[in-house]
């Protein structure tokens, strides 16, 4: 066994500088940023202070999980997930609701948001089935097993509903499988059913939008006007089904022999995520689809959904190269930013530190998931590997979400830019799931 | 490093797919930085300039015009704050509710009837709710503003014009700039929506009564509240104007010329020695407080035409007034006698025309100064196919026929003089011998406006000696400096004629008035000349004139009248004249003004 005073030199000894000083910097930009944007609201302070609160516990949980052993979590894995799924139940029982969604455990100065923690429980269960699986990754009852897994977190979420923290679970989920060998035809079958279901109705919205703004007669009206008759789109979808039949005859015949279940499932998969797609137009209200549309051109809805979109863009544009200066942006003090402590934090740090801060922002980012994809190929076991690749995926998917919103190329959808946003729950979350992969760049070198 | 080693193969595997996600991830990394370079170094300045524009919020505050005074110190034109409610129109809100409505008309105790302005005059297009409120309703509705959301009051200066119909063609009247004369309009500083003075005192001067317009600048925060202010420039009031206009005389001559036949004419009353216009009339005027209020259409579509300013835009022929130059000429060149008589039998043959006097009726014989007394026609036939047309037109032009009297009032017209060559140009035709005839007795293409002919009168009356007529004597700016005064400029022009002939042209011009076809004029006590004229109209009744002035041995004011389609001038014009000059001397009090 290994003794109580080997342990702290090993700690300090083996742990990840680069990851460890980027995350540092990154909580330290944070701060400034969130004592500028909140000094509008002349709640500094109390912002301030909630986020150092939520630092030191974050600090606390890392600590705690660093010197965990991670690969407990596998033989428990079954116990973690039951707890995750106990977790999110509770919320919808004893949660209360903060802008429409039943997400929130309220402890009276602080709340808890328990999707994020879930986040992570998520990637150490699925982790840890994968890499028992990984013989049968090949197979498609695998993956139907995966994704119920997956399943059972998402309806739990939609269940609050909050529809923008059930995004970040796909790219994780298609990462892992993707890295343990999963047939990628599947997963392209899975991204195109996808695709469907959320593009549909989204497409539609925007033809919709875009009709009010685009002269007659031109080739995007006429295009538009056709999109608008719903024969004409099944027409299109069952051309595109009767056109990959074609191609697989063609090849067929040119020898090239592939078996009848690829064709068939692409075909199930575009139509299944066409007809996916009607009971999600419905569900999603108007106001949701704009704004995950509006980005394309905000100028169809200046005043409404393409307003954050423009302020944010004017914000950081405005910037330039050195910014505004500390607390002098005009976009942030003068309240033109929507959220701007929470969601449109980078857009406060690329008005008042301009491109050179911004910039270097996104790649003190780029170093840390760096460092996790470095943390994952060195792991001394494939579950480390698979944990660190599913934080790594994560964190870049909030962070490319995030920054691509403020800056108009991503819809916007009220995620959070993980270390830097105002948020107890977040910070959390994100220092627990360093705290998961320092654990495992610690242990690399273990034997026993 | 355990399954690297126990599992080389599956761990190539994952190496390189371990390489495919870092650039997939470098690869979204770096079109971040790539759009965040467009943002802010490609597109920064303009995103700059976008985020400057938007928390500056300009209001503009209209500076009041200048005021405009008459000789007497009367305030013929001012500018009054005046307030208005707006509701600025939003997405979602077109109109305002039913429930602020009902609460304006509450305070305001009457109908409140939104009105869409199609024109910007508060800046852009709003809805007026109000207009021309007094500053205690203005205090009235603040009291309730919280009831009143959306609502919006702005101070605006409305021109208010006092005896705006007798004075309405000296002073003008103001109006808003339209998009089609921004053209020529831009360069002097002036924006679309801005007032600018439109005829008389209001147009020429307007650059000095203008004002300058200041305005708030204010930082707003995206709510459009406003977070600090970071300069006011106070508007600059316009000057005042002080104008020679006697307004007893205006208000006089505008009555007389409104109660006459027609009640369609002018009247331009010239003080003799400086020149200065003491009342300048066209009638029918116009209301220019109804014309400020956007009712000028239904002036355009009157028949009587009151926008048109008949004393310096109608042209008319001089008729018989014109007589003295023939006269003159005839007493310079000809060296006549003037006692030598000529018996007038009525008419005049020349060829196989048969040329007649105005009466129709035998003068019998006459000598110059009687002739021109009773104007007989047939005398002065002889004198100008002795004279020959060229001799008149140098005569005509002599006395400033067809040539702009220089007054500082806009669109003045310069009259015409018919000569041979213009005849030959436009017609194809000579000039005869008959052309010549009712040339000398001021018939025909020639024609004059009423101020020419006022003009012409008081430079008779000095002798010759010419003096520019003006009505504007001093502008005087707020401080109350004065930063312009009228000078009669050196005179050194002068109507050249022998003193004889000065002399005959006076002594005839009295006798006009003494004995001839103005005796309605004679005011015991004090010696009026004058001449009276009709000027033929082939369309109409033939236009009334007489140019006179007052007193004969030491003239102070000269006065032209016209009585458009008066008939004879003895008969309308000269009635007219007479009132002006009992006011002018204070003889009747009847015309005095209350």
């Amino acid at each position: 066994m290994v003794q109580e005073k080997n342990l702290l030199e090993r700690l300090i000894s083996s742990i990840d500088v680069w990851l460890v000083l980027a995350v540092f910097m990154l909580i330290s930009i944070s701060f400034f940023a969130i004592y500028s944007a909140s000094f509008a609201y002349g709640l500094s302070f109390r912002y301030i202070f909630v986020q150092a609160v939520a630092v030191g516990i974050g600090l606390v949980c890392f600590l705690f999980l660093t010197s965990f052993n991670y690969q407990y979590y596998k033989h428990f894995s079954k116990v973690v997930y039951i707890l995750s799924l106990m977790l999110l139940a509770a919320v919808l029982v004893f949660g209360s609701f903060k802008r429409g969604t039943k997400g929130w455990f309220d402890f009276g100065f602080i709340s808890f948001q328990p999707v994020e923690i879930t986040k992570i429980m998520f990637v150490l269960v699925l982790s840890a089935f994968l890499d028992i699986r990984v013989k049968m990754s090949k197979t498609l009852p695998f993956l139907i097993s995966v994704f119920a897994i997956l399943m059972g977190h998402l309806i739990l979420i939609m269940m609050q509903p909050d529809f923008s923290s059930t995004l970040s679970y796909f790219p994780v989920t298609l990462v892992l499988l993707f890295v343990v060998g999963a047939n990628p035809f599947y997963l392209f079958c899975i991204v195109v059913f996808g695709g469907l279901v959320v593009g549909i109705p989204l497409l539609d919205t925007f033809v919709n939008l875009q009709l009010k703004f685009i002269q007659d007669g031109t080739f995007f009206a006429k295009l538009a006007i056709f999109l608008k008759n719903d024969k004409n789109v099944i027409c299109i979808i069952f051309s595109i089904l009767v056109f990959i039949i074609g191609i697989w005859r063609f090849l067929w015949k040119l020898k090239i022999e592939i078996p009848i279940v690829y064709p068939v499932i692409l075909c199930l998969a575009i139509s299944l995520g066409s007809l996916a797609s009607i009971p999600v137009e419905k569900s999603l209200k108007d106001y949701q689809r704009k704004r995950l549309i509006v980005f394309l051109n905000p100028n169809v809805d200046p005043k409404g959904a393409g307003y954050n979109i423009i302020q944010s863009k004017i914000a950081i544009g405005s910037g330039k190269i050195l910014g505004k200066g500390f607390k002098k942006g005009t976009q942030t003090q003068l309240g033109f930013l929507p959220e701007q402590h929470t969601d449109f934090i980078f857009s406060v740090i690329g008005e008042e530190g301009g491109w050179l801060v911004s910039q270097a922002t996104i790649i003190i980012y780029f170093i840390f998931i760096w460092r996790a994809l470095v943390i994952a190929k060195e792991s001394r076991d494939r579950y480390g590997s698979l944990i660190a690749i599913g934080i790594a995926t994560m964190f870049a998917f909030y962070v490319v979400i995030n920054i691509g919103m403020v800056m108009g190329m991503m819809p916007v959808t009220g995620m959070p830019l993980p270390l830097l946003s105002y948020g107890g729950s977040s910070i959390l979350s994100s220092l627990c799931a360093i705290g998961v992969l320092c654990s495992i760049n610690m242990r690399r070198y273990m034997y026993y | 490093m355990v399954w690297q080693k126990k599992d080389k193969f599956s761990y190539e595997i994952f190496l390189a797919k371990h390489k495919v996600i870092l650039v997939f991830f470098m690869f979204l990394f770096l079109s971040l930085s790539l759009r965040l370079f467009y943002l802010q170094i490609i597109n920064g300045s303009k995103y700059k300039n976008i985020s400057e524009y938007q928390k500056i919020h300009n209001t503009k505050e209209c500076a009041k015009r200048g005021v405009i005074y008459s000789a007497d110190g009367q305030i013929l034109a001012e500018s009054k704050n005046s307030y208005a409610v707006l509701y600025y129109p939003c997405p979602g809100n077109q109109k305002p509710s039913e429930q602020i409505l009902l609460e304006l008309s509450k305070i305001l105790q009457k109908e409140i009837k939104p009105s869409n302005s199609l024109f910007s005059k508060y800046g852009r297009k709003v809805m007026v709710l109000v207009e021309n409120l007094t500053l205690n309703e203005v205090f009235k509705i603040q009291e309730k503003k919280f009831k009143l959301k959306g609502i919006t009051i702005t101070k605006a200066s409305k021109r208010l014009y006092h005896f705006s119909k007798e004075t309405s063609h000296v002073i003008g009247y103001i109006s808003q700039i339209q998009a089609n004369e921004m053209k020529h309009l831009s360069g002097a500083g002036y924006k679309l929506g801005d007032y600018i003075g439109r005829g008389g005192i209001e147009q020429y001067y307007d650059e000095y009564l203008q004002g300058k317009d200041g305005g708030w600048q204010i930082e707003v925060n995206s709510k459009g509240d406003k977070v600090r202010m970071i300069k006011y420039v106070p508007p600059e009031t316009g000057n005042s104007i002080y104008s020679t206009i006697d307004l007893k005389l205006q208000y006089c001559a505008y009555n007389a010329l409104k109660n006459s036949d027609t009640g369609k004419g002018a009247v331009v009353v010239l003080d003799v020695k400086s020149g200065n216009v003491k009342a300048l009339v066209s009638c029918p005027g116009f209301d220019s407080n109804k014309v400020l209020n956007n009712r000028i259409c239904e002036y355009i579509k009157d028949g009587k035409l009151p926008l048109f300013n008949r004393a310096l835009q109608a042209l008319y022929p001089p008729g018989s007034t014109f007589k003295f130059v023939t006269f003159a000429a005839a007493m310079d060149l000809l060296d006549i006698n003037p006692y030598e008589t000529i018996d007038c039998k009525g008419k005049f043959e020349l060829g196989d025309r048969i040329y007649v006097c105005y009466h129709k009726t035998a003068h019998g014989r006459l000598n110059l100064i009687s002739a021109m007394a009773v104007s007989c026609n047939v005398y002065f036939y002889n004198l100008g196919l002795k004279l020959g047309i060229r001799n008149l037109e140098v005569y005509t032009r002599k006395f400033l026929f067809g040539q702009k009297t220089g007054i500082d009032l806009p669109n003045e017209k310069q009259g015409f003089i018919p000569t041979p060559e213009w005849k030959k140009s436009k017609f194809k035709v000579p000039w005869l011998q008959g052309d010549t005839l009712i040339f000398a007795i001021g018939q025909g293409a020639i024609c004059v406006t009423p101020l020419q002919m006022a003009h012409i009168m008081a430079t008779i009356a000095k002798r010759g000696f010419i003096c520019k007529p003006y009505v504007v004597d001093k502008i005087v700016d707020l401080n109350g400096n004065e930063i312009y005064k009228h000078e009669n400029s050196q005179i050194k022009d002068r109507i050249e004629l022998s003193n004889r002939t000065w002399e005959f042209l006076h002594k005839s011009l009295l006798e006009v008035v003494e004995n001839g076809t103005a005796r309605r004029c004679k005011i015991p006590g004090i010696k009026i000349s004058g001449k009276t004229g009709t000027a033929q109209n082939p369309h109409k009744k033939d236009h009334s004139w007489f140019i006179s002035y007052a007193p004969s041995d030491n003239p102070e004011i000269a006065v032209a009248v016209i009585v458009e389609h008066g008939g004879s001038g003895g008969l309308n014009a000269v009635p007219i004249a007479k009132r002006i000059y009992e006011t002018y001397f204070g003889i009747s009090a009847s015309s005095v003004l209350d």
